[in-house]
């Protein structure tokens, strides 16, 4: 059984009198352990997407099955429980909370799961070490290069054990080195049987995934598995 | 439950130390409102307690009788009096009387002198039964007898003040000293019995009543008071109607007229005090109530730009989890706690004024905090806090996650 299950998935947004669809009847199922890039111009309706999948927006029609519950019927406090459990979200601007250390935004999600301080940080930092990071635990944000803040947000991504690790733009703010780098971790958590899903409008990322889905005006365009060897060639 | 709690008070901790300076200037109002209250409560307290205690000593079982006459008949020129006929009545008749003596307070100058010194003081003519009824003993000397009331002596017990403000010596006994324009010889120094609400109580002269009756000459205009203590079986209330009765008749009152005098008890005039202090207590009270308010809803605001200035972080714990609980809990503990600081800062405070008050002005009572106080402090700041952190709280708790964390 797919991991999701996206059927009929239709978003509207009412601007003024106008009403913008931003997703059109979307179908897709996942998988356990896919590496999936969606891919499109801005306005294409990702964006959406990413929300409705992250469990931060509900669909204004169709239905959407994540780890076998139906999301459609959560009110907000049980949306935050699922986001809790099945999702690990990694930002384009990385999201740390200013004033905690890495140690402490790792440990963040956890606080929600009520586990005590001493698991917690166990726990947080299994997880640094994992991102390379155990030697900037006590690191505030803005001490932190922008690659090992991302690297901060992947640990606290994978702290909680989620289902899907849903990564915007996860290199939008990284260069060109850095960049390789995050992407070459994603591929290793890819490899450790991880499920991801990578918002991104750069190809170059997009090839790093195994199956990409390219959105156009809130529906899919194209949705291909990428051939591994072959790929670079086709971009 | 706990768990969430004991989360939410940490973070909260944390973002108030991270602004000290701002979580100070938003609990100042807090700190300032509790302040003046402990300081007031922490004086008047002070006072009541210690005029509870000097009344306690003056004896609970004493009357004191004086002449009143309404203002209204004061200004037609009419004055009620007591009279020494007024005091051989109740002598004969009333029941239940351990001691009794009159007073008769100096209506001319007070004026005493010794060599060079003069001084003012408060001049009685009285009996030996005073000392019973006031319960005052000397401490050098002796005090008045019966004799010197029947030979109407010149001799006089004075107050320890009046024996430093002459410059007496330590010990005073048979010094002679002037008292308008008579001397007299003193034969006894009273024990100093301190303040009453900052009046001393030991700037007194005792001279026999007789005595001083001679000294005023005029005779028929004398209004004395009359002190008594009473046996210990008697009620105060018994002796106290029997003894309004006695009066009334004495005085021709028809039943349509008020006294024209007044029977206290030390007991009513504690119970005067201390409804006095406890107006003052709340009015003041009342005032500072106000300033809390505003301490409070200066930390609304402040609230509120907080949850405002940390819209992204409110979105990012809500994407990674967080319940409307925790977030509402986080801000309204913080609320609470920046309240409770204050208010355990303002108490620190207001004791800390309320000390400097009592010891800067002389003869003050030291001050003193009841625990309601402080319980009544803490609860209402907290109480404050936990009503003006509601809405900011709501606020951030009602927060959509995908607009927090768009928002710069």
């Amino acid at each position: 059984m797919a991991l999701i299950q996206l059927q009929g998935i239709t978003k509207y947004y009412e601007m003024g009198f106008q009403v913008v669809k931003a997703l059109d009847g979307i179908n897709i199922d996942v998988f356990r352990n896919d590496y999936l890039a969606f891919i499109g111009s801005s306005g294409s309706g990702k964006s959406t997407m990413l929300n409705i999948l992250g469990c931060l927006d509900k669909p204004t029609k169709g239905q959407y099955h994540l780890n076998g519950t139906n999301v459609e019927n959560l009110d907000q406090n049980e949306l935050s429980e699922i986001r809790n459990k099945e999702i690990g979200f990694i930002f384009q601007s990385f999201n740390l909370l200013p004033r905690a250390n890495a140690l402490g935004n790792v440990m963040q999600p956890l606080i929600y799961r009520n586990i005590g301080i001493r698991q917690r940080k166990e726990i947080a930092i299994e997880a640094l070490e994992r991102v390379g990071l155990a030697d900037r635990m006590d690191h505030l944000p803005n001490q932190l290069s922008g690659g090992q803040r991302q690297r901060v947000a992947i640990a606290r991504a994978l702290v909680t054990h989620p289902s899907i690790l849903l990564a915007d733009e996860p290199t939008g703010n990284l260069d060109s080195r850095t960049t390789i780098e995050i992407m070459q971790l994603f591929d290793e958590l890819h490899a450790e049987g991880h499920t991801l899903i990578v918002v991104t409008h750069e190809d170059e990322i997009a090839h790093h995934c195994h199956r990409i889905i390219e959105m156009k005006d809130g529906k899919i365009f194209n949705d291909r598995a990428v051939e591994k060897g072959t790929a670079e060639l086709t971009s | 439950m706990f768990f969430a709690l004991f989360e939410s008070s940490r973070s909260a901790l944390m973002s108030i130390f991270a602004h000290r300076l701002r979580s100070f200037l938003t609990t100042l109002g807090i700190i300032i409102g509790v302040a003046s209250v402990i300081a007031v409560v922490s004086v008047t307290q002070g006072m009541s307690a210690f005029i509870g205690d000097t009344f306690a000593s003056l004896g609970t079982n004493s009357l004191t009788i004086q002449s009143y006459t309404p203002f209204e008949d004061q200004m037609k020129g009419i004055r009620a009096r007591l009279t020494p006929e007024d005091l051989e009545l109740i002598e004969q008749r009333a029941e239940g009387i351990a001691s009794i003596t009159p007073i008769l307070y100096a209506n001319r100058s007070s004026q005493v002198k010794y060599g060079s010194q003069t001084a003012f003081s408060q001049i009685m003519g009285t009996t030996y039964a005073y000392q019973d009824v006031s319960q005052s003993y000397t401490q050098e000397g002796r005090f008045l007898a019966q004799s010197d009331n029947t030979t109407r002596r010149r001799i006089a017990i004075i107050g320890e003040d009046v024996r430093e403000n002459l410059s007496l010596p330590e010990n005073p006994i048979n010094e002679y000293f002037e008292l308008g324009g008579e001397w007299f010889k003193i034969v006894g120094l009273l024990e100093p019995r301190g303040d009453i609400m900052g009046m001393s109580q030991d700037d007194i002269v005792l001279v026999p009543y007789s005595t001083m009756v001679s000294i005023q000459g005029n005779q028929a205009r004398t209004d004395i008071q009359i002190q008594l203590s009473l046996s210990e079986s008697a009620e105060v209330e018994d002796v106290s109607s029997q003894l309004t009765n006695l009066l009334r008749n004495a005085h021709d009152l028809s039943s349509d007229e008020d006294d024209d005098f007044r029977i206290q008890t030390a007991e009513q005039l504690m119970e005067e005090f201390n409804q006095i202090i406890g107006m003052v207590t709340i009015v003041i009270g009342g005032i500072v109530g106000i300033s809390l308010l505003v301490g409070g809803i200066g930390i609304m605001n402040i609230m509120l730009v907080s949850v405002t200035e940390r819209t992204r972080e409110i979105g990012i714990c809500k994407a990674i989890g967080a319940k409307r609980h925790h977030i509402l809990m986080q801000f309204l503990i913080e609320a609470l706690l920046l309240s409770l600081l204050g208010g355990m800062i303002g108490l620190a405070a207001g004791f800390g004024l309320g000390t400097l008050i009592a010891t800067s002005i002389p003869g003050f009572p030291p001050a003193a905090i009841p625990f309601w106080s402080i319980a009544l402090a803490l609860g209402f700041s907290g109480f404050v806090g936990v009503l003006f952190g509601i809405l900011p709280a709501a606020k951030a708790a009602n927060l959509d996650p995908i607009d927090a964390l768009r928002y710069e």
